[in-house]
């Protein structure tokens, strides 16, 4: 830039110029926090929400995780109350994929440690070692809007290699 | 900015913090946990899995999946044999006799896996912040030598990061509870975690913070606490079924989370159930388990393991030569020590004392990390100090209480604007008295200044706006100024004294405010019924004046009857209770005069005017309120 004046400013007038330019940074750097803030308060709230909505949720799947038990328990002797059992379940499914959180079908899937859970190992010669033979405790919702991984029981090949600790 | 963090890296779980504006907060993970599992994986299809991912499929790969690599970081082959038993994959001695995990056929070192942990932590951290993670405090337990520091350094620089500092684990808890800056202490730090035992002693004084003895138990922690839940509950399901439910996989599994779950509540309530329907099934039919756990029982079955924490206190306590007594501060660290048992065991070691545990114990190393980076970047970096209100500033109003237009602890510069009102028809004037204080009552509150904003025309009461606002500039100099939004005359002054008080006097002060609380809510109650009857009272006889002979006789001898009991009641101090009943009344009444007459004017305003003190709060807002529609009392 050119400058009209060929003298020198003064030495408190670059003081003080230095101070503006600092001064005006810190500013616009404290606007500009105050914004990144709050846009991170709207993601966090947003974040927050869905967190204690799948909280909430995933502390009434044991219970949809008994009745699973009692209709797979469930005698020829109990037909009747056991179709009505099966009818609350799907009843507690159904509100489940509502919610955001359908039940994970995993049996024959390749295991995936972002949808499993390895609980055991059998031999099985059948399918592919990897693959997902049962799931002991199935899952709920995917990806972003996982609610919990299944456990699952895994192929080994047709050795017999014993679970790890 | 490249933002600093501090790490927790721990035997089991690691946790990173950061501080923003000198306040230390734990980051969450990628899976949104604030824990991640200090676990790496290699599968199968060379792939590397951190965290949870690398401990669900654990099980499948007992040879490729690394834990507890700290126990083996910066040490040699020879100095782990013991450890080499506990763990599933492969220790072998690698170059120099430094240990290194043997993952088919390939060679890592502890230092890579701490540094696939780290980094996972600071990627995932980097993405909640939305900006990169560069600069790290790492903890490390106080016991580690100059080897294991080192290689902990490398490990954070493997990952990418540089490491400002590495710090011990109970100075960070010590730091994140702000004893550094207190006088000379020697503090306790007990920190039980998932599977290691720490005690710590420290002293510290101006900033300098001393080891003066550490001793632990490298094998003891909540797992096992959760085991013994496991072995009562299938103890007990055996004696009364005859089956072994640790035979079973799945059992064993739904024992361990029962169990865990039970540990955790048996924390703040004396007696849990368990309750595992269908657990197993035999001839007979399906079989549950369903039990109650009490307090009393889990700390029998667990009896030995908190004796197990003894012997470390003392010969940390002896090393340090300090005795029970000498002991200033107790910091509790760990899951485990939420246990009501350990920390009846802490207290009886430490001469009673009451350990400190405001701060969640998980996370207490991690944040006390943070708070370290976040000093350290203060020294290079020019940090501005914001400053708070260290009481809160106000206006006397109707009644002679305090409306509050700065609230303390807010932070500076701030600038809030209210509009008041006048409380008697054709007040030409009115007195603003600035306060300072907690307390409810005006007179019980500091006066900072008073002043007179005169010339208000003529009007009924409630409808004169008179904008105040008050502005704290960053040097705590208030400014406060009084508008008549009708004539624009203003009035302004400007107290430089607000920040005169010393600490002890604005402690005393919100001590007062704290003691006579509700002595105080009490009286703002009252005399807040008190306006709010007064202000209806009157809007009810401004609208009979109004309505003249359109109201029926009785109507109007009963809305009359009312506001004669209103002022009377006013007068006499009457309760609450009576103050509210006939506000509500009169409150009828008028609704009924306005349905009676539809259409007529401006109604609703009125609220608490204010008379020689002040008019009541009108509409508020934080910055310059501009068209104050008038609204009604608070």
């Amino acid at each position: 830039m050119s400058d009209m004046r060929p003298e020198e400013p003064k030495e408190d007038e670059t003081g003080s110029a230095t101070k503006i330019a600092e001064l005006e940074d810190r500013w616009k750097r404290a606007l500009a926090d105050l914004d990144n803030h709050r846009k991170r308060a709207a993601r966090d709230a947003e974040r927050q929400r869905f967190a204690e909505r799948a909280r909430t949720v995933a502390e009434w799947l044991p219970v949809v995780d008994n009745l699973e038990r009692a209709i797979e328990h469930g005698g020829a002797d109990c037909a009747v109350l056991l179709e009505g059992v099966r009818a609350v379940r799907d009843q507690a499914l159904e509100l489940l994929t509502r919610l955001g959180f359908p039940r994970q079908d995993d049996v024959g899937r390749p295991f995936d440690p972002t949808r499993h859970e390895a609980v055991a190992t059998v031999p099985d010669a059948e399918v592919p070692e990897g693959t997902v033979v049962q799931v002991t405790r199935p899952g709920y919702g995917s990806g972003d809007g996982q609610l919990r991984p299944a456990q699952v029981v895994v192929s080994k090949g047709t050795q017999t290699d014993g679970p790890g600790s | 900015m490249a933002k600093a963090v501090g790490i927790d890296l721990g035997t089991t779980n690691s946790v990173i913090a950061t501080t923003e504006d000198g306040h230390p907060t734990v980051i969450p993970n990628s899976e949104g946990s604030r824990t991640t599992p200090s676990v790496v994986a290699f599968t199968e299809q060379g792939e590397r899995l951190v965290g949870q991912l690398a401990r669900r499929q654990a099980i499948l790969n007992p040879k490729g999946t690394i834990y507890s690599a700290k126990r083996f970081i910066g040490r040699r082959y020879d100095e782990v044999k013991s450890e080499i038993n506990a763990v599933s994959f492969d220790v072998v001695a690698g170059p120099d006799g430094a240990v290194r995990f043997n993952v088919r056929g390939k060679q890592h070192a502890p230092e890579e896996i701490s540094a696939l942990v780290l980094r996972k932590l600071a990627d995932d951290a980097g993405k909640f912040l939305g900006e990169r993670v560069t600069e790290a405090v790492i903890t490390v337990p106080a016991y580690f030598n100059d080897a294991q520091r080192q290689a902990t350094r490398d490990a954070g620089k493997i990952a990418g990061l540089e490491v400002l500092r590495i710090i011990n684990e109970p100075t960070a808890a010590a730091l994140a509870y702000g004893l550094d800056k207190g006088a000379n202490e020697t503090v306790l730090i007990f920190d039980l975690g998932g599977g290691t035992f720490d005690v710590s002693l420290l002293s510290i004084g101006e900033g300098v913070v001393e080891v003066l003895a550490t001793a632990g138990d490298g094998h003891l922690g909540g797992d096992d606490f959760d085991r013994r839940i496991v072995d009562h509950i299938a103890d007990e399901f055996q004696r009364d079924n005859g089956i072994d439910l640790r035979q079973d996989p799945q059992a064993l599994q739904r024992m361990f989370e029962a169990a865990e779950k039970a540990k955790v509540e048996l924390s703040s309530v004396t007696q849990t159930t368990i309750s595992l329907p269908f657990v197993t099934a035999d001839a007979t039919g399906p079989k549950h388990l369903n039990t109650t756990l009490m307090r009393s029982t889990f700390e029998q079955i667990t009896g030995d393991l908190i004796e197990r924490c003894t012997d470390p206190v003392e010969t940390a306590m002896a090393d340090a030569k300090v005795t029970a007594n000498d002991v200033d501060e107790v910091i509790l660290v760990g899951g485990s020590t939420r246990i009501p048992a350990v920390q009846a065991l802490v207290r009886r070691l430490t001469a009673g004392k009451d350990p400190n545990m405001t701060v969640n114990p998980d996370e207490v190393v991690a944040l006390g990390a943070a708070a370290q980076a976040g000093v350290i970047k203060g020294e290079v970096e020019d940090v501005v100090l914001l400053d708070v209100t260290p009481l809160s500033l106000g206006l006397e109003t109707l009644g002679g209480v305090m409306t509050k237009i700065i609230e303390r602890n807010t932070t500076i510069p701030a600038r809030r604007t209210e509009v008041f009102s006048t409380a008697e028809d054709n007040q030409t004037a009115v007195d603003v008295v600035v306060l300072q204080g907690e307390r409810e009552r005006a007179a019980d509150n500091r006066v900072l200044a008073r002043f007179r904003l005169e010339n208000i025309r003529p009007a009924p009461r409630g409808v004169p706006q008179i904008e105040v606002t008050f502005d704290i500039d960053a040097n705590g100099i208030l400014h406060v100024s009084a508008r008549d939004k009708d004539t624009g005359a203003e009035q302004k002054v400007t107290i430089s004294e607000t920040s005169n008080l010393d600490q002890s006097e604005i402690e005393r002060m919100i001590k007062d405010a704290e003691q006579h609380r509700s002595e105080d809510e009490r009286l703002r109650e009252v005399i807040d019924a008190r306006n709010q009857l007064d202000s209806i009272a009157y809007q009810v006889e401004k609208r009979l004046q109004e309505l003249g002979e359109g109201v029926p006789a009785h109507e109007k001898a009963r809305a009359e009857m009312l506001v004669g009991d209103a002022r009377q009641a006013i007068k006499e101090e009457a309760p609450v209770e009576r103050l509210r009943n006939l506000a509500a009344e009169l409150q009828q009444v008028f609704y009924g005069l306005t349905a009676a007459t539809a259409g007529a004017g401006p109604s609703g305003r009125g609220g608490s005017g204010g008379p020689g003190p002040e008019g009541g709060p009108g509409a508020g807002g934080d910055e310059d309120v501009i068209d104050a529609e008038f609204t009604t009392d608070e």
